[in-house]
């Protein structure tokens, strides 16, 4: 926040095993959103489809009261190797999208990256218990993908939504996203008062950068 | 030490982009491109590069945007729209290109910083492990050689705890063994010193002259009997006088009163063991030697008598009481001195044979054995450089067999 310049910079981070579609779930969100402000999609040093650095996609609308938040999406390397690179993309990050891979061989990469993310949150002093997140099983058009049902089940005692999509053909990845700005607003909300101080509601702030083009 | 880094995702700053641009040819592209006065201005109005002469003239002023942020403005005569326009457009570009690389190389600085942290974690963490592994050896090596101790002075006592045992019992053995020529040897004496009188008398009877009384004690004292008597009572006498020390000079060879470290003839200790045995075994058990010239070599003879001593005594252990054949071969064969003993007693099972050479292992009756005439018998041939083979089976019989490599190595020398 800088009250300065009456900003409101917020980060949310694609976090997630290698190959699970996080930049291509950026790609979409670029061509989808229709928000005030939509930048360019910054992509740093990729090696064939993956990852070096990160992505950037800036998004950002003025409140009612005049208040111009600002949205960084961030997308982290997904390769194990590139650890130091992912944890300072999700420092400071006010929120997570965790896209997974629904193929079944990918079980084991989800659930390393998963512990990944919460060892390297903990680490940076952030609570996966009240940091936004929001869980995104990619790749449903993928062959031998693990069943609704199945991840469901599996996933039925965490806290977080849980979200299907397909990056590829632009399913769920919307929806995925209001969801984790949804989870975002009650956050910022308490710290900035985004409801009585600038007359923004929760659906005003979905709407305003989750709307479809 | 790295110090703090600043993030690398901080919001744009125009006048920091502009540091990495090359000033001049900023200022010469920009000249070129308006062809006329220009400033570029922060959001603050601080005018941070400028060229030429803006003078007096309108004004228009064209935003500067990085990412979705307005950064600047760049301010031009009004009357050089198209130029300024141009200018605004690339110079988008080009702070683009100098975000992109900003914001990669803070990353990389955060990055390795991170990784350079965990590294030292993960360092400090091993040298921990490390320092806490090298203690756990120490312990460990200094427990290992307080172990070896009380092993070598548990062996040392065993050793001699055995020996007496052995000579315990042996000194039973002999006692009888010695007892028995040393009875007879004093009844032939009391004999001799009978027929001693009786002669006397005859000499005494014949000196006077007295024929006759002579001639009637001749009759009367059996004197032609008596003297032949009297031969075979010294020649007894002699022969249990060396028996006596026979049994002395096997014991004295057992007892390691002459020990000696030097090449010797294994078929003597043979023979001293198996006399010190055959002193003790009843009629009917025989022991029959069939010992074969052995070449001298480097030994501890008294250790290698009890040796054999131990598997003679064992021999005779599994042989029934009413009797049996106990046999011992010596000979050379594959670079080895071999010394066979072998019994037709009961023999053992495998089962049993596994455990013969353990301390304390014993098949008899408590207070029959202490278990370990085998156990020291075996540390004697191995201090030797040598083993003992050990075949058997129930109601078979037993062979067990020292085998000695013929040239002493070194070391040779048995037990301390």
């Amino acid at each position: 926040m800088d009250e300065r310049r009456g900003q409101l910079t917020v980060k949310l981070v694609y976090y997630g095993p290698a190959l699970s579609g996080k930049t291509t779930n950026l790609v979409r969100l670029h061509d989808l959103l229709s928000a005030e402000l939509i930048g360019d999609m910054m992509t740093l040093e990729t090696q064939g489809d993956r990852t070096l650095f990160f992505d950037l996609l800036p998004v950002g609308f003025a409140a009612p009261s005049g208040l111009v938040i600002k949205f960084k999406l961030f997308t982290v390397p997904g390769q194990v190797a590139h650890d130091g690179t992912r944890k300072a993309v999700l420092s400071r990050a006010d929120g997570v999208m965790f896209v997974a891979d629904s193929q079944r061989n990918q079980a084991l990469n989800n659930g390393a990256s998963f512990e990944n993310l919460a060892a390297n949150a903990a680490s940076l002093g952030m609570d996966l218990a009240t940091l936004p997140l929001v869980v995104q099983f990619n790749k449903r058009d993928m062959h031998d993908i693990l069943p609704e049902d199945e991840v469901r089940a599996r996933w039925s005692a965490a806290p977080w939504p849980l979200f299907f999509a397909s990056a590829m053909e632009g399913r769920g990845v919307l929806e995925s996203f209001s969801a984790l700005l949804a989870r975002v607003y009650e956050r910022l909300d308490q710290e900035y008062a985004l409801g009585t101080a600038h007359r923004l509601s929760q659906a005003a702030f979905v709407d305003a950068v989750g709307r479809l083009s | 030490m790295i110090g703090p880094l600043p993030s690398f995702d901080r919001a744009a700053d125009l006048e920091e982009l502009l540091r990495a641009l090359p000033p001049a040819r900023l200022k010469d592209a920009l000249d070129r491109t308006i062809g006329g006065g220009w400033r570029i201005v922060a959001p603050c109005g601080r005018v941070l590069k400028e060229g030429g002469d803006l003078g007096a003239a309108a004004t228009i002023e064209l935003t500067l945007t990085v990412e979705i942020d307005v950064v600047g403005r760049l301010v031009a005569p009004a009357g050089l729209r198209q130029g300024a326009e141009a200018a605004a457009q690339w110079l988008h570009l080009v702070l683009a290109g100098a975000r992109r690389y900003q914001m990669a190389s803070d990353l990389h600085l955060e990055a390795v910083h991170a990784d350079y942290e965990a590294l030292q974690a993960k360092h400090s963490a091993l040298q921990a492990s490390e320092a806490r592994y090298r203690t756990l050896s120490a312990e460990l090596e200094r427990r290992v050689l307080a172990q070896v101790a009380v092993i070598e002075r548990t062996q040392r006592q065993m050793f001699q705890a055995a020996q007496l045992a052995a000579m315990g019992s042996l000194a039973g053995g002999m006692a009888h063994e010695i007892n028995n020529p040393i009875g007879f040897i004093r009844s032939n004496l009391s004999s001799a010193a009978r027929y001693l009188a009786q002669l006397a008398a005859v000499v005494e009877a014949f000196r006077r002259g007295d024929g006759a009384q002579a001639q009637a004690d001749c009759a009367r004292f059996d004197i032609d009997f008596v003297l032949a008597d009297f031969d075979g009572l010294l020649a007894e006498s002699a022969a249990g006088a060396d028996r006596v020390a026979q049994i002395v000079g096997s014991l004295k060879a057992f007892s390691s009163v002459d020990r000696a470290v030097g090449p010797a003839d294994l078929n003597e200790a043979v023979r001293n063991a198996a006399a010190l045995l055959q002193a003790q075994l009843p009629d009917g058990i025989a022991v029959t030697l069939d010992l074969h010239a052995l070449p001298p070599r480097a030994c501890d003879l008294a250790r290698l008598t009890h040796a054999l001593y131990a598997l003679l005594h064992n021999a005779r252990q599994a042989l029934a009481p009413e009797g049996g054949t106990i046999a011992v071969a010596s000979g050379v064969a594959g670079g080895e001195i071999r010394i066979a003993v072998r019994d037709d007693g009961c023999g053992m099972p495998d089962t049993v044979r596994e455990h013969i050479f353990e301390p304390f292992f014993t098949t008899r009756g408590v207070g029959a054995g202490m278990g370990l005439g085998l156990t020291v018998a075996n540390d004697i041939v191995r201090a030797h450089h040598g083993r003992i083979e050990v075949e058997s089976a129930p109601a078979a019989g037993t062979t067990a067999t020292i085998c000695l490599p013929l040239e002493a190595q070194a070391g040779t020398g048995g037990h301390a």
